[in-house]
């Protein structure tokens, strides 16, 4: 990530003249996902875009270091090689954004990806993943060993009994939830959350990050979150500077979909390598 | 096809991140179209009816002109072919029980249900809408409409009891519509028991796949019928015999009005910049447009109208993401129009333009919005809730929505005021614009060719001396009612009364154009006052109005026996006359209600709010009890009121006024004596009268609708039929309650 968040003196009274008008909200998001559908090679060139937003994210309790390993791969070459070479999109790059695991898995990440010879970065989930409720000083302690051990993307989860009391802490990236949440990635909250970052853009100049993570899964719904973005923010806040998609599954929906509009058939299971 | 953009491969969306075409096949629509050779006729009684002879329109693809069909153009017989065979569907349909409708309602939603792509892509196909607003809103609404009026249809005989459908009606709808809004009529109609002809204008197809669709459906087939001609027809379709009612629309306007407060002006002018220049427009049958093109004609409007604006100095705003060619056109906000300027003072906006103004208070922005003849909707967009209530209330408008624009249900009448017409559709408003309590006589077509609008009621006949007051009673009160004080005439002249046997009863004031004038005047001056007061109080004022009716009871009897009445059936008409004002002000106060609607969180308010000036012209016969009767229902919903009492014997209503001018604010109700005619010139041509009924001659009935038409205000015109007044459904029914006031639908959306 480039641009940091210069910040700016806190307003809270700024923070309270907000309104949301939730109804309004409500059938925005229902307008956004039935007018703005992508077809054809418009669907293709979006999805593979798309994958480039992906933070390729394992958060199980059982993840070792081979399966850290098989999604480094994964992230590296997200879509099969023949499938791109059909779109004249084998020379383009194509990786995911990053990948992210729990701090103990960095180490594994960034070995995996370093003999995979790419400079995808690692992200973590640190202080005290999901709830956020530890020390201060242990969560300070977990980002300084992530960060030792390769990590160069934090997702924090702020204090929220803090923020529930009016003190706020500064970031680079927004995300909707932890993506543990019961309720995670929802385009209303999103839409909330958009307007926030323009009007925080308008004002101070400084354009912060976005990433819906939790639920989604499929390549539509990817494509849907991309629309959203590009009506409510614009074409600026499509790269993955400033936009990322916490998603474990969905990218083999895309390299599916892929696959049809490629061969006109529907993919087996076993047509596609696992992530 | 001219709206296509030439495709770029992937590797070019990849980086450019564009939207592409998503283009909705309407093969469907041309295979329809080919079911008919590309040649529509009409549809009339379950077939289509193609006469020969007949000049043809051909119904083009808006966008690109190509040529999809052609259209024969219907003539004088064939609307007569039409409304005979809606005449005789008439017959079985209004007589089957309300379920038996409710059923094939039913099974025609159920149709629409299957066939609805047809239905959206035909539709978006030749009015060049965009599909999704077509497949998402218009056609899911069709069959809203069709399930609540089948609900509306099964318990027709218990909640609309007293009622009767009116007959065959004929529906009339202009060049630019929605199929939609021809559903929005239609289903009411149906639903209570009358059947339709709808003469749509050349080229339009979707209202005639409409009847085919619900003609094959079996039993009755003349229920709905459908043709397309000229506008010369319209008079030809209105003077069928046969044809209770005409209901039509008027060309559907698509621009927006916006006022915004100074202290947020460039904030909200940025929001919306930044959100129009992501819009997209396209050809209509592509689904990831916002909007469509209308065609070349409107294209030609709305490049004229900014043309114009431009040249008086206003700033003009283009933006997003639309094709260059005609017809498309750019969304355009419009601002710092220079007030005065013609294309602000002609109140119509084409599509697709928005004209921003700023304003200082809310005060200002309700003067600004109230100052234009339209009356249909608005929306207040505020997050405190007082003020946005004050405005939605204020809004002389058919429909507010807080919050919100544009929301519609099936369960909420929509309508409108001042110059948007005053009919409802939707909701139990809508049914009642197609009933008429049981027993009333059929509508004559026929108007009567003698009557010379540019003269009746324009002279006065004078009056001279006119022998001995003779008799028992009391001299009576002299002068005209107005403004709280027994006033004299201007022209200074007066006019006898005789009694029943021919002798002087008395003299009263010989109004004219000058008294209506001030009365007019002084009911406006009285009107604010009246509607802000509560239900309760105006209930209070009417119980004082009766107690003094009866405390007078001896001389009202003995004026009535004067008129040729039994003093027994005097005295009752009298008490009678003050239950009338009791029962009025008891039941007003039980009026408007909550209506809760599919799909938002949050109630719609169903308000009843006063006419405003109110012009009542009052029977011959009663003239105590009918004039009382009117009076009621006026004064109780909040009207003020402007009479003109019996003239047979007007001696009542002026005695009813000695006391008027002791209870009530000066100005409420206003009497003025004269010539009946000549009166009813003068207050049917007033612009600012906001309602009429009259209750009189043919003839005057036709004058007073004729000339109503200068404002569209609500005219209730007797046509020369007498009323039992003293019954309960004739002098005190539901009939009055409805035409006293007139709804509005306040949305109100909850959210946290």
């Amino acid at each position: 990530m480039s641009a940091h968040n210069r910040g700016t003196e806190l307003d809270l009274s700024w923070i309270s003249k907000i309104q949301v008008n939730h109804p309004a909200v409500l059938r925005r998001a229902e307008q956004i996902q039935a007018r703005r559908t992508v077809k054809k090679e418009w669907q293709a060139a979006w999805l593979l875009k798309a994958v480039t937003f992906i933070d390729l994210t394992t958060l199980s309790g059982d993840d070792t270091s081979s399966n850290i390993q098989r999604l480094c791969y994964k992230a590296k070459y997200p879509i099969r090689e023949d499938l791109l070479k059909a779109l004249n999109m084998h020379d383009k790059g194509i990786t995911t954004a990053a990948v992210c695991v729990y701090p103990a898995r960095v180490c594994d990440a960034v070995k995996a990806l370093k003999a995979a010879g790419c400079n995808i970065p690692v992200a973590s989930v640190a202080t005290g993943f999901p709830a956020g409720q530890t020390h201060l000083k242990t969560r300070l302690e977990e980002i300084r060993l992530a960060v030792e051990d390769g990590a160069t993307e934090i997702d924090v989860v702020i204090n929220r009994s803090l923020v529930l009391t009016g003190q706020w802490e500064g970031s680079d990236f927004i995300k909707t939830s932890t993506g543990k949440e019961t309720v995670n990635a929802t385009f209303p909250v999103a839409i909330v959350m958009l307007r926030a970052i323009r009007d925080f853009f308008w004002k101070t100049g400084n354009k912060i990050g976005f990433k819906p993570a939790g639920g989604i899964r499929s390549a539509k719904d990817s494509l849907a979150w991309l629309s959203l973005v590009k009506e409510e923010l614009g074409d600026e806040w499509l790269k993955p500077e400033l936009f990322r998609i916490g998603a474990s599954t969905l990218l083999s929906d895309i390299e599916r979909q892929i696959y049809h509009h490629v061969t006109g058939r529907y993919a087996a299971y076993h047509d596609l390598p696992m992530s | 096809m001219a709206a296509t953009r030439a495709g770029p491969r992937a590797r070019e969306i990849f980086t450019s991140l564009e939207y592409g075409p998503v283009p909705e096949s309407h093969a469907c629509a041309l295979a329809w179209l080919d079911t008919q050779d590309r040649c529509l006729g009409h549809y009339v009684n379950g077939k289509w009816l193609k006469p020969e002879h007949r000049n043809s329109v051909p119904c083009q693809d808006p966008i690109t002109g190509e040529n999809l069909a052609s259209c024969l153009q219907a003539q004088a017989e064939d609307v007569a072919a039409a409304v005979e065979a809606a005449r005789m569907a008439f017959r079985s349909w209004s007589v089957h029980p309300g379920v038996v409708r409710a059923q094939h309602l039913t099974r025609l939603a159920k149709v629409i249900q299957k066939h609805q792509r047809l239905l959206w892509t035909l539709e978006s196909l030749v009015t060049g809408r965009a599909v999704r607003e077509v497949r998402d809103g218009d056609v899911q609404l069709a069959q809203q409409l069709l399930h609540y009026h089948a609900i509306q249809a099964s318990t027709q005989e218990e909640a609309l009891a007293g009622w009767e459908p009116m007959g065959v009606i004929g529906l009339i709808l202009p060049p630019t519509f929605s199929f939609l809004e021809m559903m929005w009529r239609i289903c009411p109609a149906l639903a209570v028991g009358c059947t339709v002809v709808a003469l749509v204008p050349p080229a339009s197809p979707t209202p005639l796949l409409l009847a085919q669709l619900s003609g094959e459906l079996g039993p009755f087939p003349g229920i709905l019928n459908v043709i397309s001609g000229s506008a010369s027809l319209v008079p030809v379709l209105a003077s069928q015999p046969g044809i209770q009612k005409v209901a039509f629309c008027g060309a559907l306007e698509g621009g927006l009005r916006l006022l915004i407060q100074e202290s947020v002006w460039d904030e909200a002018m940025r929001r919306l910049q930044e959100r129009m220049g992501r819009l997209r427009s396209g050809r209509g049958l592509d689904g990831a447009v916002d909007m469509g093109a209308r065609g070349a004609a409107a294209c030609d409007l709305v490049q004229r109208f900014v043309r114009e604006a431009q040249s008086q100095g206003a700033q003009v705003l283009q933006a997003g993401d639309v094709p260059s060619e005609r017809p498309f056109y750019p969304p355009t906000l419009v601002s710092n129009l220079p007030p005065a300027s013609p294309s602000k003072g002609s109140s119509s906006v084409p599509w697709p333009v928005v004209v921003a103004s700023p304003f200082r208070t809310a005060k200002e922005a309700l003067l600004v919005a109230n100052g234009t003849p339209r009356g249909g909707s608005a929306s207040v967009w505020s997050e405190r809730l007082g003020q946005a209530l004050e405005l939605g209330y204020g809004l002389q408008v058919g429909t507010v929505w807080i919050n919100a624009h544009g929301l519609r249900d099936p369960s909420v009448p929509t309508g409108g005021c001042k110059e948007s017409g005053c009919s409802w559709h939707g909701g139990p408003d809508g049914l009642y614009e197609y009933l008429r309590p049981s027993g009333t006589p059929a509508r004559l077509s026929c108007l009567s060719k003698n009557l010379n609008y540019d003269t009746f009621g324009l002279a006065v006949p004078s009056t001279l001396p006119a022998g001995p007051e003779i008799g028992p009673s009391p001299a009576p009160p002299y002068g005209l009612f107005i403004g709280g004080r027994f006033q004299a005439p201007g022209a200074r002249s007066s006019k006898p009364i005789r009694d029943s046997s021919g002798n002087l009863h008395g003299y009263v004031a010989e109004g004219g154009a000058k008294d209506i004038r001030g009365a007019v005047e002084a009911a406006h001056q009285a009107f604010p006052g009246w509607a802000g007061q509560s239900p309760g109080a105006r209930a209070a004022l009417l119980w004082a109005l009766a107690a003094a009716l009866e405390r007078r009871k001896s001389t009202l009897a003995s004026r009535l026996e004067r008129q040729g009445v039994e003093l027994k059936a005097a005295e009752a008409e009298v008490e009678l006359s003050a239950r009338r004002l009791r029962a009025w002000g008891a039941r007003v106060q039980a009026q408007g209600h909550t209506l809760q609607v599919a799909g938002l969180r949050g109630p719609v308010l169903r308000l009843r709010e006063p006419l405003g000036v109110l012009a009542v012209v009052c029977p011959d016969e009663w003239p105590l009890l009918a004039f009382v009767s009117l009076l009621a229902p006026a004064l109780a919903y909040g009207n003020t009121v402007v009479t003109v009492p019996s003239a047979a014997c007007p001696l009542l209503a002026l005695e009813v006024c000695q006391d008027m001018a002791t209870l009530f604010p000066a100005g409420l109700a206003n009497v003025v004596t004269g010539d009946r005619d000549h009166l009813t010139r003068c207050l049917a041509l007033h612009q600012d009268v906001q309602a009429m009924w009259y209750f009189g001659s043919a003839q005057g009935s036709q004058f007073v609708e004729w000339a109503s038409a200068g404002n569209l205000k609500p005219v209730w015109a007797s046509r020369g039929c007498p009323r039992a007044w003293d019954q309960e459904a004739e002098g005190a029914g539901p009939e009055l309650g409805l035409r006293a006031a007139r709804t509005k639908a306040l949305w109100l959306p909850m959210g946290d």
